[in-house]
Protein backbone atom coordinates (compact mmCIF):
# COMPACT_ATOMS: atom_id res chain seq x y z
CA UNK A 1 0.00 0.00 0.00
CA UNK A 2 1.22 3.34 -0.89
CA UNK A 3 1.32 6.31 1.71
CA UNK A 4 -1.47 7.77 0.27
CA UNK A 5 -3.53 4.52 0.15
CA UNK A 6 -2.78 4.37 3.86
CA UNK A 7 -3.83 7.94 4.58
CA UNK A 8 -7.34 6.72 3.00
CA UNK A 9 -7.77 3.63 4.95
CA UNK A 10 -6.73 5.33 8.11
CA UNK A 11 -9.31 8.36 7.28
CA UNK A 12 -11.88 5.49 7.08
CA UNK A 13 -11.19 4.01 10.36
CA UNK A 14 -9.91 0.60 11.42
CA UNK A 15 -12.00 -2.31 10.72
CA UNK A 16 -12.80 -5.20 12.81
CA UNK A 17 -11.81 -8.97 11.48
CA UNK A 18 -15.60 -10.12 11.94
CA UNK A 19 -16.66 -6.46 9.85
CA UNK A 20 -14.49 -8.45 7.08
CA UNK A 21 -15.23 -11.46 7.24
CA UNK A 22 -18.69 -11.11 7.20
CA UNK A 23 -18.53 -8.27 4.44
CA UNK A 24 -16.72 -11.23 2.16
CA UNK A 25 -19.18 -14.16 3.43
CA UNK A 26 -22.20 -11.89 2.58
CA UNK A 27 -20.40 -10.94 -1.04
CA UNK A 28 -19.86 -15.06 -1.67
CA UNK A 29 -23.34 -15.76 -0.44
CA UNK A 30 -24.88 -13.66 -2.92
CA UNK A 31 -22.77 -14.60 -6.15
CA UNK A 32 -23.41 -18.22 -4.99
CA UNK A 33 -27.23 -17.37 -5.81
CA UNK A 34 -26.41 -15.34 -9.09
CA UNK A 35 -24.56 -18.44 -9.97
CA UNK A 36 -27.55 -20.88 -9.16
CA UNK A 37 -30.36 -18.72 -10.59
CA UNK A 38 -27.97 -17.68 -13.87
CA UNK A 39 -28.24 -21.65 -14.92
CA UNK A 40 -31.66 -23.15 -13.75
CA UNK A 41 -31.31 -26.15 -16.01
CA UNK A 42 -28.08 -26.91 -14.49
CA UNK A 43 -28.80 -26.67 -11.01
CA UNK A 44 -32.40 -28.04 -11.47
CA UNK A 45 -30.77 -31.51 -13.02
CA UNK A 46 -28.26 -31.50 -10.41
CA UNK A 47 -30.93 -31.01 -7.56
CA UNK A 48 -33.21 -33.35 -9.48
CA UNK A 49 -30.74 -36.06 -9.17
CA UNK A 50 -29.58 -35.33 -5.60
CA UNK A 51 -32.76 -35.45 -4.23
CA UNK A 52 -33.68 -38.59 -5.75
CA UNK A 53 -30.59 -40.02 -4.34
CA UNK A 54 -31.28 -38.61 -0.88
CA UNK A 55 -34.53 -40.05 -0.79
CA UNK A 56 -34.07 -43.52 -1.58
CA UNK A 57 -32.56 -44.29 1.99
CA UNK A 58 -34.56 -41.68 3.63
CA UNK A 59 -38.07 -43.24 2.16
CA UNK A 60 -36.44 -46.97 2.86
CA UNK A 61 -35.77 -45.89 6.53
CA UNK A 62 -39.31 -44.49 7.25
CA UNK A 63 -41.16 -47.55 5.33
CA UNK A 64 -38.73 -49.86 8.33
CA UNK A 65 -39.87 -47.24 10.81
CA UNK A 66 -43.10 -48.23 9.74
CA UNK A 67 -42.68 -51.77 10.06
CA UNK A 68 -41.07 -51.38 13.58
CA UNK A 69 -43.93 -49.94 14.73
CA UNK A 70 -46.41 -52.54 13.34
CA UNK A 71 -44.26 -55.13 14.54
CA UNK A 72 -43.94 -53.52 17.89
CA UNK A 73 -47.65 -54.10 18.63
CA UNK A 74 -47.47 -57.40 17.44
CA UNK A 75 -44.48 -58.12 19.81
CA UNK A 76 -46.55 -56.61 22.76
CA UNK A 77 -49.04 -59.33 22.45
CA UNK A 78 -47.29 -62.31 24.07
CA UNK A 79 -50.87 -64.24 24.26
CA UNK A 80 -50.41 -67.76 23.77
CA UNK A 81 -53.28 -69.51 21.33
CA UNK A 82 -54.05 -72.89 23.41
CA UNK A 83 -56.85 -74.71 20.75
CA UNK A 84 -58.14 -77.73 22.59
CA UNK A 85 -59.33 -81.21 21.22
CA UNK A 86 -62.73 -80.93 19.47
CA UNK A 87 -64.13 -83.09 22.94
CA UNK A 88 -63.82 -80.94 25.39
CA UNK A 89 -66.36 -79.21 26.24
CA UNK A 90 -67.04 -75.22 27.93
CA UNK A 91 -67.16 -76.68 31.11
CA UNK A 92 -64.26 -78.67 30.99
CA UNK A 93 -62.44 -75.38 29.15
CA UNK A 94 -63.57 -73.54 31.93
CA UNK A 95 -62.32 -75.47 34.55
CA UNK A 96 -59.22 -75.36 33.11
CA UNK A 97 -58.98 -72.09 32.37
CA UNK A 98 -59.58 -71.48 36.31
CA UNK A 99 -56.27 -74.29 36.54
CA UNK A 100 -54.17 -72.60 34.40
CA UNK A 101 -54.92 -68.56 36.19
CA UNK A 102 -53.76 -70.20 39.81
CA UNK A 103 -50.08 -70.88 38.02
CA UNK A 104 -47.60 -68.06 39.03
CA UNK A 105 -46.26 -67.65 35.04
CA UNK A 106 -49.62 -67.04 33.86
CA UNK A 107 -50.81 -63.41 33.94
CA UNK A 108 -54.51 -63.75 32.80
CA UNK A 109 -56.57 -66.79 30.77
CA UNK A 110 -59.25 -65.45 28.48
CA UNK A 111 -62.03 -68.19 27.22
CA UNK A 112 -63.31 -68.49 23.94
CA UNK A 113 -66.29 -70.74 23.04
CA UNK A 114 -66.61 -72.74 19.76
CA UNK A 115 -69.72 -70.24 19.49
CA UNK A 116 -67.77 -67.30 20.16
CA UNK A 117 -65.02 -67.79 17.82
CA UNK A 118 -67.73 -68.77 15.50
CA UNK A 119 -69.22 -65.46 15.11
CA UNK A 120 -66.02 -63.74 14.98
CA UNK A 121 -65.52 -65.43 12.20
CA UNK A 122 -68.25 -64.97 10.62
CA UNK A 123 -67.62 -61.29 11.21
CA UNK A 124 -64.27 -60.77 10.16
CA UNK A 125 -64.29 -63.75 6.97
CA UNK A 126 -67.41 -62.28 5.21
CA UNK A 127 -67.77 -66.09 4.58
CA UNK A 128 -71.43 -65.17 6.81
CA UNK A 129 -74.02 -67.51 4.04
CA UNK A 130 -71.32 -70.42 3.72
CA UNK A 131 -70.77 -71.09 7.13
CA UNK A 132 -74.31 -70.84 8.03
CA UNK A 133 -74.67 -74.05 5.45
CA UNK A 134 -72.43 -75.51 8.55
CA UNK A 135 -74.43 -78.68 9.94
CA UNK A 136 -72.43 -78.21 13.07
CA UNK A 137 -69.58 -75.85 14.67
CA UNK A 138 -66.08 -77.33 13.68
CA UNK A 139 -64.36 -74.99 16.14
CA UNK A 140 -62.81 -76.35 19.40
CA UNK A 141 -63.01 -74.40 22.58
CA UNK A 142 -59.75 -71.24 22.71
CA UNK A 143 -57.76 -70.56 25.45
CA UNK A 144 -55.83 -66.89 25.22
CA UNK A 145 -53.43 -67.37 27.87
CA UNK A 146 -51.19 -64.44 28.76
CA UNK A 147 -48.27 -65.01 30.47
CA UNK A 148 -46.12 -62.89 32.71
CA UNK A 149 -43.36 -62.70 30.82
CA UNK A 150 -42.33 -64.16 27.78
CA UNK A 151 -41.28 -68.00 28.64
CA UNK A 152 -40.97 -71.30 26.51
CA UNK A 153 -41.39 -73.64 29.81
CA UNK A 154 -44.93 -72.26 30.22
CA UNK A 155 -45.63 -73.33 26.31
CA UNK A 156 -44.35 -76.70 26.64
CA UNK A 157 -46.38 -77.44 29.80
CA UNK A 158 -49.57 -76.28 27.62
CA UNK A 159 -48.31 -78.47 24.50
CA UNK A 160 -48.35 -81.37 27.50
CA UNK A 161 -51.66 -81.53 28.87
CA UNK A 162 -54.16 -83.93 27.63
CA UNK A 163 -56.97 -81.61 26.52
CA UNK A 164 -54.02 -79.91 23.90
CA UNK A 165 -55.11 -79.22 20.32
CA UNK A 166 -52.65 -76.81 19.08
CA UNK A 167 -50.53 -74.43 20.55
CA UNK A 168 -50.02 -71.16 18.71
CA UNK A 169 -46.94 -69.21 19.80
CA UNK A 170 -45.34 -66.41 17.66
CA UNK A 171 -42.06 -66.04 19.27
CA UNK A 172 -40.16 -68.09 16.27
CA UNK A 173 -41.87 -65.85 14.01
CA UNK A 174 -41.09 -62.48 16.11
CA UNK A 175 -37.56 -63.69 15.96
CA UNK A 176 -37.63 -63.99 12.37
CA UNK A 177 -39.13 -60.15 11.86
CA UNK A 178 -36.74 -58.80 14.31
CA UNK A 179 -33.60 -60.53 11.79
CA UNK A 180 -35.63 -59.15 8.90
CA UNK A 181 -35.92 -55.55 10.91
CA UNK A 182 -32.24 -55.00 11.96
CA UNK A 183 -31.10 -56.72 8.40
CA UNK A 184 -33.34 -53.62 6.86
CA UNK A 185 -32.09 -50.88 9.08
CA UNK A 186 -28.27 -52.01 8.25
CA UNK A 187 -29.45 -51.86 4.98
CA UNK A 188 -31.14 -48.73 4.87
CA UNK A 189 -27.66 -47.11 6.53
CA UNK A 190 -25.34 -48.77 4.00
CA UNK A 191 -27.90 -47.08 1.21
CA UNK A 192 -27.56 -43.92 2.67
CA UNK A 193 -23.93 -44.12 2.80
CA UNK A 194 -24.29 -45.41 -0.98
CA UNK A 195 -26.40 -42.80 -2.38
CA UNK A 196 -24.65 -39.95 0.45
CA UNK A 197 -21.73 -40.74 -1.53
CA UNK A 198 -23.55 -40.15 -5.03
CA UNK A 199 -24.93 -37.53 -3.91
CA UNK A 200 -21.30 -35.79 -3.05
CA UNK A 201 -20.03 -36.77 -6.37
CA UNK A 202 -23.55 -35.04 -7.96
CA UNK A 203 -22.33 -32.11 -6.41
CA UNK A 204 -18.08 -32.35 -6.97
CA UNK A 205 -18.98 -32.60 -10.47
CA UNK A 206 -21.27 -29.96 -10.38
CA UNK A 207 -18.74 -27.50 -8.82
CA UNK A 208 -16.08 -28.95 -11.05
CA UNK A 209 -17.84 -27.85 -14.40
CA UNK A 210 -18.50 -24.44 -12.31
CA UNK A 211 -15.06 -24.49 -11.95
CA UNK A 212 -13.64 -24.77 -15.26
CA UNK A 213 -16.21 -22.54 -16.51
CA UNK A 214 -14.76 -19.87 -14.40
CA UNK A 215 -10.83 -20.80 -14.51
CA UNK A 216 -9.94 -17.64 -16.05
CA UNK A 217 -12.10 -15.62 -13.77
CA UNK A 218 -10.55 -17.28 -10.66
CA UNK A 219 -7.07 -16.88 -12.25
CA UNK A 220 -7.61 -13.38 -12.58
CA UNK A 221 -8.77 -13.12 -8.74
CA UNK A 222 -5.92 -15.00 -7.68
CA UNK A 223 -3.39 -12.51 -9.29
CA UNK A 224 -5.72 -9.56 -8.00
CA UNK A 225 -4.63 -11.87 -4.21
CA UNK A 226 -7.51 -13.37 -3.41
CA UNK A 227 -7.25 -15.89 -0.54
CA UNK A 228 -8.09 -19.72 -1.44
CA UNK A 229 -11.19 -19.18 1.32
CA UNK A 230 -12.22 -16.27 -1.23
CA UNK A 231 -12.30 -18.19 -4.13
CA UNK A 232 -13.36 -21.33 -3.03
CA UNK A 233 -16.55 -19.59 -0.28
CA UNK A 234 -19.06 -19.16 -3.50
CA UNK A 235 -18.27 -22.37 -4.37
CA UNK A 236 -19.08 -23.83 -0.84
CA UNK A 237 -21.94 -21.73 -0.67
CA UNK A 238 -23.28 -23.18 -3.74
CA UNK A 239 -22.72 -27.16 -2.77
CA UNK A 240 -24.35 -26.04 -0.16
CA UNK A 241 -27.12 -24.40 -1.45
CA UNK A 242 -27.60 -27.56 -3.94
CA UNK A 243 -27.94 -29.95 -0.85
CA UNK A 244 -30.27 -27.38 1.29
CA UNK A 245 -32.80 -27.37 -1.37
CA UNK A 246 -32.14 -31.32 -2.68
CA UNK A 247 -32.72 -32.21 0.22
CA UNK A 248 -35.54 -30.14 1.00
CA UNK A 249 -37.18 -31.72 -2.69
CA UNK A 250 -36.47 -35.34 -1.48
CA UNK A 251 -38.71 -34.36 1.65
CA UNK A 252 -41.45 -32.92 -0.43
CA UNK A 253 -41.34 -36.49 -2.55
CA UNK A 254 -41.47 -38.49 0.69
CA UNK A 255 -44.51 -36.07 1.54
CA UNK A 256 -46.20 -36.70 -1.59
CA UNK A 257 -45.46 -40.32 -1.83
CA UNK A 258 -46.87 -40.90 2.08
CA UNK A 259 -50.12 -38.56 0.74
CA UNK A 260 -50.86 -40.87 -1.55
CA UNK A 261 -49.61 -44.09 0.22
CA UNK A 262 -51.61 -43.26 3.32
CA UNK A 263 -55.41 -43.85 2.53
CA UNK A 264 -55.04 -46.94 0.64
CA UNK A 265 -52.90 -48.63 3.91
CA UNK A 266 -55.16 -46.97 6.18
CA UNK A 267 -58.01 -48.43 4.61
CA UNK A 268 -56.61 -51.65 4.24
CA UNK A 269 -55.39 -51.89 7.70
CA UNK A 270 -58.71 -51.47 8.98
CA UNK A 271 -59.99 -54.68 6.74
CA UNK A 272 -57.59 -56.33 9.39
CA UNK A 273 -58.97 -55.11 12.42
CA UNK A 274 -56.02 -52.97 12.68
CA UNK A 275 -55.71 -49.21 13.77
CA UNK A 276 -52.04 -49.14 12.36
CA UNK A 277 -51.23 -45.50 10.61
CA UNK A 278 -48.69 -44.33 8.34
CA UNK A 279 -46.20 -42.58 10.01
CA UNK A 280 -44.09 -40.24 8.37
CA UNK A 281 -41.62 -37.66 9.06
CA UNK A 282 -41.43 -35.84 11.98
CA UNK A 283 -40.11 -32.23 12.20
CA UNK A 284 -36.66 -32.77 14.19
CA UNK A 285 -35.55 -35.93 11.76
CA UNK A 286 -36.46 -33.84 8.60
CA UNK A 287 -34.34 -30.82 10.42
CA UNK A 288 -31.62 -33.42 10.93
CA UNK A 289 -31.88 -34.95 7.27
CA UNK A 290 -31.51 -31.31 5.68
CA UNK A 291 -28.90 -30.48 7.64
CA UNK A 292 -27.26 -33.69 6.49
CA UNK A 293 -28.06 -32.82 2.77
CA UNK A 294 -26.51 -29.11 3.29
CA UNK A 295 -23.26 -30.91 4.98
CA UNK A 296 -23.01 -33.32 1.93
CA UNK A 297 -23.48 -30.71 -0.84
CA UNK A 298 -20.98 -28.37 1.24
CA UNK A 299 -18.23 -31.52 1.60
CA UNK A 300 -18.44 -32.34 -1.55
CA UNK A 301 -17.74 -28.12 -3.36
CA UNK A 302 -14.85 -28.30 -0.89
CA UNK A 303 -13.36 -31.08 -1.32
CA UNK A 304 -13.60 -30.35 -5.18
CA UNK A 305 -12.26 -26.75 -5.03
CA UNK A 306 -9.54 -28.02 -2.58
CA UNK A 307 -8.11 -29.93 -5.56
CA UNK A 308 -8.58 -27.21 -7.89
CA UNK A 309 -6.68 -24.83 -5.05
CA UNK A 310 -3.61 -27.14 -4.76
CA UNK A 311 -2.96 -27.12 -8.39
CA UNK A 312 -2.81 -23.52 -8.75
CA UNK A 313 0.01 -23.24 -6.02
CA UNK A 314 3.25 -21.02 -7.45
CA UNK A 315 5.58 -23.58 -8.62
CA UNK A 316 8.29 -24.16 -5.73
CA UNK A 317 11.68 -24.69 -6.90
CA UNK B 1 14.24 3.33 -1.05
CA UNK B 2 13.62 0.76 -3.30
CA UNK B 3 10.17 -1.10 -3.86
CA UNK B 4 11.64 -3.93 -5.85
CA UNK B 5 14.89 -5.20 -5.90
CA UNK B 6 16.14 -8.81 -8.20
CA UNK B 7 19.04 -9.79 -6.77
CA UNK B 8 21.37 -12.23 -9.07
CA UNK B 9 17.84 -13.96 -9.72
CA UNK B 10 18.20 -16.85 -12.15
CA UNK B 11 14.91 -19.12 -13.23
CA UNK B 12 15.63 -22.63 -14.82
CA UNK B 13 12.06 -24.50 -15.30
CA UNK B 14 11.37 -28.13 -15.19
CA UNK B 15 13.08 -29.25 -18.48
CA UNK B 16 16.27 -27.15 -18.33
CA UNK B 17 14.93 -24.17 -19.97
CA UNK B 18 16.67 -20.97 -18.44
CA UNK B 19 14.11 -17.91 -18.71
CA UNK B 20 16.22 -15.48 -16.64
CA UNK B 21 19.93 -15.90 -15.75
CA UNK B 22 21.44 -13.67 -13.41
CA UNK B 23 19.01 -10.57 -13.30
CA UNK B 24 19.73 -8.27 -10.98
CA UNK B 25 17.79 -4.40 -11.20
CA UNK B 26 15.96 -2.21 -8.77
CA UNK B 27 12.81 -0.01 -9.03
CA UNK B 28 12.45 2.89 -6.42
CA UNK B 29 9.44 4.51 -5.00
CA UNK B 30 7.10 6.42 -7.47
CA UNK B 31 9.92 5.59 -10.40
CA UNK B 32 8.79 4.39 -13.87
CA UNK B 33 10.61 2.02 -15.91
CA UNK B 34 10.06 -0.13 -18.86
CA UNK B 35 11.63 -3.85 -19.94
CA UNK B 36 11.24 -4.64 -23.34
CA UNK B 37 13.22 -7.30 -24.76
CA UNK B 38 12.17 -9.92 -27.82
CA UNK B 39 10.15 -12.91 -27.56
CA UNK B 40 11.26 -15.39 -24.92
CA UNK B 41 13.66 -12.87 -23.29
CA UNK B 42 12.30 -13.56 -20.02
CA UNK B 43 9.78 -9.98 -19.48
CA UNK B 44 6.47 -13.02 -18.80
CA UNK B 45 8.71 -15.02 -16.30
CA UNK B 46 10.08 -11.46 -14.44
CA UNK B 47 6.60 -10.55 -13.91
CA UNK B 48 5.47 -14.20 -12.71
CA UNK B 49 8.39 -13.60 -9.87
CA UNK B 50 7.07 -10.74 -9.28
CA UNK B 51 3.77 -11.81 -8.98
CA UNK B 52 4.71 -15.00 -7.38
CA UNK B 53 3.23 -16.80 -9.93
CA UNK B 54 6.40 -18.61 -9.81
CA UNK B 55 9.66 -18.51 -7.53
CA UNK B 56 13.40 -18.05 -8.32
CA UNK B 57 15.41 -21.12 -8.99
CA UNK B 58 18.46 -19.01 -7.47
CA UNK B 59 18.71 -14.97 -6.36
CA UNK B 60 15.85 -13.09 -4.20
CA UNK B 61 13.32 -10.70 -5.57
CA UNK B 62 13.22 -8.30 -2.54
CA UNK B 63 10.07 -6.43 -2.58
CA UNK B 64 9.04 -3.53 -0.15
CA UNK B 65 12.10 -4.58 1.83
CA UNK B 66 10.41 -8.10 2.18
CA UNK B 67 12.68 -11.30 0.32
CA UNK B 68 9.55 -13.05 -1.54
CA UNK B 69 10.93 -16.31 -0.91
CA UNK B 70 10.01 -16.37 2.58
CA UNK B 71 6.31 -15.30 1.31
CA UNK B 72 4.78 -18.60 1.64
CA UNK B 73 0.87 -19.87 1.37
CA UNK B 74 -1.30 -17.91 2.72
CA UNK B 75 0.87 -14.66 2.61
CA UNK B 76 0.88 -14.76 -1.47
CA UNK B 77 -2.26 -13.50 -1.85
CA UNK B 78 -1.33 -10.66 0.72
CA UNK B 79 1.79 -9.67 -1.53
CA UNK B 80 -0.35 -9.50 -4.71
CA UNK B 81 -2.73 -7.49 -3.34
CA UNK B 82 0.30 -4.81 -3.24
CA UNK B 83 1.09 -5.27 -6.84
CA UNK B 84 -1.72 -3.75 -9.26
CA UNK B 85 -1.48 -5.94 -12.69
CA UNK B 86 -3.01 -4.48 -15.86
CA UNK B 87 -2.72 -6.45 -19.38
CA UNK B 88 -2.81 -6.43 -22.79
CA UNK B 89 -6.03 -8.77 -22.62
CA UNK B 90 -7.82 -6.38 -19.86
CA UNK B 91 -8.69 -10.00 -17.80
CA UNK B 92 -12.00 -8.26 -16.68
CA UNK B 93 -14.70 -10.49 -15.77
CA UNK B 94 -17.45 -10.17 -18.23
CA UNK B 95 -20.11 -10.89 -16.12
CA UNK B 96 -19.42 -7.67 -13.71
CA UNK B 97 -20.20 -3.88 -14.53
CA UNK B 98 -17.54 -1.67 -14.71
CA UNK B 99 -17.86 -1.13 -11.19
CA UNK B 100 -17.99 -4.23 -9.66
CA UNK B 101 -15.31 -5.05 -11.99
CA UNK B 102 -12.83 -2.18 -10.32
CA UNK B 103 -14.08 -2.95 -7.00
CA UNK B 104 -12.60 -6.16 -6.68
CA UNK B 105 -9.03 -5.18 -4.69
CA UNK B 106 -11.13 -2.97 -2.29
CA UNK B 107 -13.46 -5.77 -1.55
CA UNK B 108 -10.51 -8.36 -1.11
CA UNK B 109 -8.50 -6.28 0.80
CA UNK B 110 -11.69 -6.11 3.24
CA UNK B 111 -12.29 -2.77 2.59
CA UNK B 112 -16.38 -1.23 3.62
CA UNK B 113 -19.06 -1.07 0.73
CA UNK B 114 -19.92 3.04 1.21
CA UNK B 115 -16.00 3.42 1.21
CA UNK B 116 -15.56 0.96 -2.02
CA UNK B 117 -18.03 2.58 -4.19
CA UNK B 118 -16.73 6.17 -3.04
CA UNK B 119 -13.53 5.30 -3.98
CA UNK B 120 -14.87 3.36 -7.18
CA UNK B 121 -16.30 6.49 -8.14
CA UNK B 122 -13.90 8.60 -7.93
CA UNK B 123 -11.04 5.95 -9.86
CA UNK B 124 -13.66 5.80 -12.27
CA UNK B 125 -14.07 10.09 -12.88
CA UNK B 126 -10.35 9.68 -13.18
CA UNK B 127 -10.04 8.09 -15.56
CA UNK B 128 -13.21 9.54 -17.56
CA UNK B 129 -15.09 6.29 -16.83
CA UNK B 130 -17.31 7.99 -14.86
CA UNK B 131 -20.80 7.52 -16.92
CA UNK B 132 -19.95 3.96 -18.15
CA UNK B 133 -19.54 2.62 -14.21
CA UNK B 134 -22.47 0.22 -14.75
CA UNK B 135 -21.79 -1.21 -18.45
CA UNK B 136 -20.54 -5.04 -18.88
CA UNK B 137 -16.84 -5.00 -20.09
CA UNK B 138 -18.54 -6.20 -23.51
CA UNK B 139 -20.51 -2.67 -23.79
CA UNK B 140 -16.96 -1.46 -23.95
CA UNK B 141 -14.50 -0.29 -26.45
CA UNK B 142 -11.14 -1.44 -26.39
CA UNK B 143 -9.61 1.78 -24.90
CA UNK B 144 -12.15 1.58 -22.47
CA UNK B 145 -12.07 -2.00 -20.86
CA UNK B 146 -8.23 -1.11 -20.85
CA UNK B 147 -8.89 2.04 -18.86
CA UNK B 148 -11.08 0.10 -16.43
CA UNK B 149 -7.79 -3.24 -16.31
CA UNK B 150 -6.02 0.15 -15.00
CA UNK B 151 -8.98 1.34 -12.41
CA UNK B 152 -8.96 -1.70 -11.03
CA UNK B 153 -5.05 -2.68 -10.94
CA UNK B 154 -4.98 1.26 -9.39
CA UNK B 155 -7.80 1.30 -6.95
CA UNK B 156 -6.43 0.32 -3.72
CA UNK B 157 -2.91 2.25 -4.48
CA UNK B 158 -0.51 -0.42 -4.79
CA UNK B 159 3.29 0.04 -4.20
CA UNK B 160 3.97 -1.40 -7.67
CA UNK B 161 1.93 -1.04 -10.87
CA UNK B 162 2.87 -3.70 -13.41
CA UNK B 163 2.19 -3.52 -17.18
CA UNK B 164 2.41 -6.52 -19.43
CA UNK B 165 1.63 -5.06 -23.34
CA UNK B 166 -0.71 -2.50 -22.10
CA UNK B 167 -1.05 -0.83 -25.25
CA UNK B 168 -1.15 -3.79 -27.43
CA UNK B 169 -4.25 -3.63 -28.97
CA UNK B 170 -4.52 -0.03 -29.23
CA UNK B 171 -3.95 2.90 -31.42
CA UNK B 172 -1.22 5.18 -31.24
CA UNK B 173 -3.62 7.71 -29.92
CA UNK B 174 -5.28 5.88 -27.29
CA UNK B 175 -1.84 4.31 -26.88
CA UNK B 176 -0.18 7.48 -25.45
CA UNK B 177 -3.67 8.10 -23.29
CA UNK B 178 -2.99 5.32 -21.26
CA UNK B 179 0.92 5.60 -21.42
CA UNK B 180 0.47 9.72 -19.77
CA UNK B 181 -2.23 7.79 -17.35
CA UNK B 182 0.93 5.46 -16.22
CA UNK B 183 3.23 8.78 -15.94
CA UNK B 184 0.48 10.11 -13.86
CA UNK B 185 1.10 7.22 -10.81
CA UNK B 186 4.43 8.03 -9.82
CA UNK B 187 3.31 11.44 -8.39
CA UNK B 188 0.90 9.32 -6.08
CA UNK B 189 3.88 7.06 -4.94
CA UNK B 190 2.96 4.05 -6.72
CA UNK B 191 5.80 2.95 -8.85
CA UNK B 192 5.22 1.38 -12.41
CA UNK B 193 7.21 -0.82 -14.20
CA UNK B 194 5.27 -1.65 -18.16
CA UNK B 195 7.08 -3.88 -20.42
CA UNK B 196 6.45 -3.03 -23.89
CA UNK B 197 8.15 -4.09 -27.19
CA UNK B 198 6.99 -1.04 -28.78
CA UNK B 199 10.24 0.82 -29.01
CA UNK B 200 8.73 3.72 -30.49
CA UNK B 201 6.71 4.78 -27.61
CA UNK B 202 9.21 3.55 -25.23
CA UNK B 203 11.57 6.52 -26.82
CA UNK B 204 8.75 9.10 -26.56
CA UNK B 205 8.71 8.61 -22.39
CA UNK B 206 11.64 9.19 -22.28
CA UNK B 207 11.67 6.87 -18.94
CA UNK B 208 14.42 4.39 -17.43
CA UNK B 209 14.48 0.66 -19.85
CA UNK B 210 15.63 -2.05 -19.40
CA UNK B 211 16.93 -4.30 -22.58
CA UNK B 212 16.27 -8.48 -21.48
CA UNK B 213 17.95 -10.89 -23.90
CA UNK B 214 17.55 -14.72 -23.98
CA UNK B 215 16.96 -14.38 -19.76
CA UNK B 216 19.66 -11.71 -19.61
CA UNK B 217 19.40 -7.87 -18.92
CA UNK B 218 21.34 -6.39 -21.61
CA UNK B 219 21.37 -3.31 -20.91
CA UNK B 220 19.73 -0.66 -17.98
CA UNK B 221 19.51 3.12 -20.03
CA UNK B 222 18.22 5.82 -18.18
CA UNK B 223 16.42 8.60 -19.59
CA UNK B 224 19.18 10.44 -20.06
CA UNK B 225 20.54 8.16 -22.11
CA UNK B 226 17.62 7.38 -23.86
CA UNK B 227 17.56 11.10 -24.90
CA UNK B 228 20.48 11.28 -26.44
Amino acid sequence: MTAQSQANTAAAGPRSGFGIWLDQHLYSFVASLGRVLRRPWTTLLTIGVMAVALALPLGLGLALDNLRHFAGSVEQSREIDLFLKPDIDVPRAQALAAELRSRGDVAKVEVRTPDEGLAEFRARSGLGDAIGALEENPLPCLLIVTPREASSTLVAALERLPETGLVQHDEAWRKRLQGWLGFGARLAWVLAALFGLGALLVVGNTVRLDIQSRREEIGVLQLLGATDGFIRRPFIYLGAWYGLVAGALALGLLFAAEYALREPLQALAESYGSGFALSGVDPLRAAGFLLAATVIGWLGAWLVTGHFLRQTRPTET
Amino acid sequence: MSVLRFENVSKQYPGGHEALADVSFEIAQGEMLFVTGHSGAGKSTLLKLIHLSERPSRGAVVFGGKNLLKVRGGRVPLHRRDVGAVYQDHRLLADRSVAENVALPLILRGDRRADIGKRVREVLARLGLGHREKALPSQLSAGEQQRVGIARAIVAEPMLLVADEPTGNLDPTLAAEIMSLFASMPERGTSVLVVSHDLALIKRMKKRVLILDHGKLMDDISPADLAE
